[in-house]
């Protein structure tokens, strides 16, 4: 299958209240790296939720999503949860074991593997994410940046086919975003990244999804989307600076 | 309120110890039945909710300040088997990692704080917030269920230490029953405010009606009602039949002979005490129930005070079960 | 806020530390049991406890003050409940006795608990088959307490910031208003780590 994910006319409605996805529909191929970018409030976090099936709730959904060729369904959701690995905006939210060791090996515990398997895939997953060594460290001992690589470990210890991301580098120092930035373009596999940070987008994605109010207002080449600045500003964002240099005007 | 280690006997820490696991066992499969796997997590942060909540300092006079013990609070948000959970897993983790509250009395302190303090103070709550509806009453039900709450858990930790004959009763009553209606109060307190708060805030979070089951679950709350009275019986019945002793006893002690009135009812057989109310066991009784009685008048004037418009109010009337 | 105000030495490396934490929390119980069970009269066993104690916690290479402060932190409450005793015949050597064995048992749980990862004892209650929804809720309460009591700290900083009116008159009002954002904030972020969690498989 060429297409790692497929969304197609993805609505979503809060409670009685404001509609937050309406007709989304996108296409992400193999080992592509996209950016999803937009201003507060767009529905990028809400679209992020539907990838892995944490949204709908059961009985409201509207669309559908594939992923890996798999619809997104509430029988589908182990088998969906394997395939597509979700960084959360908190690190704090999804490191919610003990130790870094427990937290990492969460996920293969859930999966089902052996305490050797298990074992295997922490080393290797904090060896990728320059963490080997904090195996008995204590969570709240660790910086922000620590905490993301943390996770990013026990999301990649799952094996997934797909890396989704919610706003990566927040709350980083130039240092840890400068790690983590390196870490991804590292990691080739298909990633998804919501992100405010317009720099990021330019330097790791190929392809842009311009999401505003619920919708996607437009989706195509990182540098040529971020370059016009008539769009960049009808849309709350801003042509980057990386871009001011490349392109002058 | 914790008991440090050495202030217990072995048979009271056991048997204390038998009804904390009992009681704590019957929240456990409570929760396993009837808590949707989305609210698991809940317990985990509400425990650290809780304490953190208790950290917070509430300023008393002259430098002193109170601070929160949040069983009723718990059980108002969380339901009172999950309410259960939460308290015995703060105390657990006090006596573990703080030494507050000694290992050999985590048996006594999860039931006086973790089952009578907040299974009972729940039963409470139920019953005032079932009588007076709307957010009215569950403001005052909350409110008079702390106070009551914290007195039942010294009456219980006070007749544990007698039990042990660590401290005589006749002091260890009046000290810890005492102290600890003075203490209810801001526990009633801030119970209120915190409670009229979240309502102004977000008020579905006072209907926990995901958290537990319907109300079908009526053998729960016989097991629940089974302990503490049986936890009571076994620690406070000291008080009500050796109270006229007692008081001779202390009249020895301070050095007076005179014997005190006779008891109301003659007694039949001469050393069969439960038969003979003494004096000072009915003004007692008389006493603590003035007491109660003013404190849920307290109670309704603060809530009157807290949820403006209040007697109309029919339509959030919050919904609780075991 | 300090991160470690709960476990501050429990990751140093001594020979104490090195043992396993059954053996730790074994020879802790039996402290406790031994002082809680002596009778008054067996004062050379309780001098031999204090000894070990003592020994022990040489070994384990916990700073001197720091023991101390903690043991003297949790006093007042001893002695207030002890003073209780004060109230019988024979009180003032019941009194001593007391605060000598609650005294020797915090020093035993204090060494306990600064030797010994919480995980560590929470695999022990694991193992011990205690119910799972318990030792989830210890393990959670455990990694979220900083968490929380950072935020407090933040929220009681910002409200006070804004408080010009006399501490005392509004403190209640405030701390109470702290209190329950707090709990709004907790169980959204509950809400959070349950998706946290089934993203990662958890049924």
């Amino acid at each position: 299958m060429s297409c790692a994910i497929e969304v197609r006319d993805l609505g979503y409605r809060y409670g009685e209240g404001t509609q937050a996805l309406q007709g989304v529909s996108f296409a992400i191929a193999v080992g592509e790296c996209v950016g999803l970018i937009g201003p507060n409030g767009a529905g990028k976090s809400t679209l992020l939720l539907h990838l892995n099936g944490l949204l709908p709730e059961t009985g409201k959904g509207e669309g559908a999503v594939r992923v890996g060729g798999t619809p997104v369904r509430t029988d589908t959701l182990h088998e969906v949860r394997r395939k597509v690995g979700l960084l959360f905006q908190d690190p704090n939210d999804q490191l919610f074991c003990p130790t870094v060791f427990e937290d990492v090996a969460f996920g293969p515990r859930q999966f089902g593997l052996s305490e050797t398997e298990v074992r295997e895939r922490v080393q290797q997953s904090l060896a990728k994410t320059g963490l080997s060594g904090f195996e008995t460290r204590a969570p709240h001992h660790l910086s922000v940046g620590e905490k993301r690589r943390v996770c990013l470990a026990g999301v990649l210890a799952c094996d997934p086919a797909i890396l989704v991301l919610d706003e990566p580098t927040s709350s980083l120092d130039p240092k840890g975003r400068r790690e983590l930035k390196e870490l991804l373009r590292q990691i080739r596999i298909t990633k998804l990244i919501a992100t405010h940070d317009l720099e990021l987008v330019v330097e790791l994605c190929s392809r842009v999804i311009v999401l505003d109010g619920g919708a996607v207002v437009a989706e195509g080449p990182t540098v040529d989307l971020l370059s016009d600045e008539a769009l960049m500003l009808r849309h709350s964002l801003e042509r980057p600076h990386i871009l001011r240099h490349l392109h002058p005007h | 309120m914790h008991i440090p280690d050495g202030f217990l006997d072995s048979k009271t820490a056991v048997a204390t110890g038998l009804l904390a696991a009992t009681g704590l066992g019957v929240a456990l499969r409570q929760a396993r039945l009837h808590l949707p796997p989305r609210r698991v997590p809940l317990l985990g942060l509400a425990a650290a909710f809780v304490f953190a909540a208790q950290m917070i300092n509430f300023p008393v006079a002259g430098g002193t300040s109170g601070h929160l013990v949040g069983g009723v609070l718990a059980a108002v948000l969380l339901g009172p088997s999950a309410a259960a959970i939460v308290m015995s897993a703060v105390l657990i983790v006090q006596c573990l990692m703080f030494a507050d509250g000694g290992i050999s009395a985590l048996g006594a302190n999860i039931f006086n704080m973790g089952v009578v303090g907040t299974v009972g103070g729940w039963a409470i709550y139920y019953g005032v917030s079932r009588t007076v509806k709307g957010l009215f009453g569950c403001v005052l039900a909350a409110t008079f269920a702390a106070w009551c709450s914290t007195v039942m858990a010294a009456i219980a930790c006070a007749g544990e230490l007698a039990t042990s004959r660590t401290v005589g009763w006749w002091v260890a009553l009046p000290a810890m029953a005492g102290i600890h209606m003075l203490i209810g109060l801001g526990e009633g307190l801030v119970t209120a405010l915190v409670l009229a708060a979240i309502a102004r805030a977000r008020p579905e979070l006072l209907q926990p009606d995901a958290a537990t089951g319907p109300v079908r679950s009526c053998g729960v709350v016989v097991v629940y009602g089974v302990l503490i009275a049986l936890g009571l019986a076994l620690f406070a019945s000291p008080f009500a039949s050796s109270w006229p002793d007692g008081l001779d006893k202390t009249a020895e002690v301070l050095g007076f002979k005179q014997k005190a009135v006779g008891p109301i009812v003659p007694v039949p057989v001469r050393d069969y005490r439960i038969a003979g109310i003494h004096w000072s066991v009915l003004g007692t009784s008389i006493a603590g129930a003035a007491g109660t009685l003013v404190v849920f008048a307290l109670a309704w004037s603060l809530a009157r005070v807290l949820v403006p418009g209040a007697k109309a109010d029919n339509e959030t009337s919050p919904r609780q079960a075991p | 806020m300090r991160h470690d105000f709960l476990d501050r030495y429990s990751r140093l490396h001594s020979p104490i530390h090195r043992l396993p934490a059954v053996l730790k929390l074994a020879a802790a119980l039996a402290v406790v049991l031994t002082v809680v069970l002596l009778p008054p009269s067996r004062v050379v066993l309780l001098g031999a406890v204090s000894a070990s104690l003592l020994a022990i916690a040489w070994l384990s290479r916990i700073p001197w003050r720091f023991l101390v402060r903690r043991v003297i932190l949790l006093e007042p409450f001893v002695l207030g409940a002890a003073m209780l005793a004060l109230f019988q015949p024979g009180g003032w050597r019941l009194f001593l006795f007391l605060v000598a064995k609650c005294t020797l048992c915090l020093l035993g749980m204090v060494l306990l608990s600064n030797t010994t990862t919480f995980s560590d004892l929470l695999r022990l209650l694991k193992a011990a088959r205690v119910p799972a929804l318990l030792v989830t809720t210890l393990s959670l309460m455990y990694r979220y307490l900083f968490v929380l009591v950072d935020e407090t700290q933040r929220m009681k900083r910002a409200r006070l910031s804004r408080t010009f009116t006399p501490q005392r008159t509004w403190a209640w009002h405030t701390m109470a208003t702290v209190v329950s954002q707090l709990f709004i904030r907790t169980s959204e972020r509950a809400e959070r780590i349950y998706a946290a969690m089934c993203a990662r498989g958890w049924r």
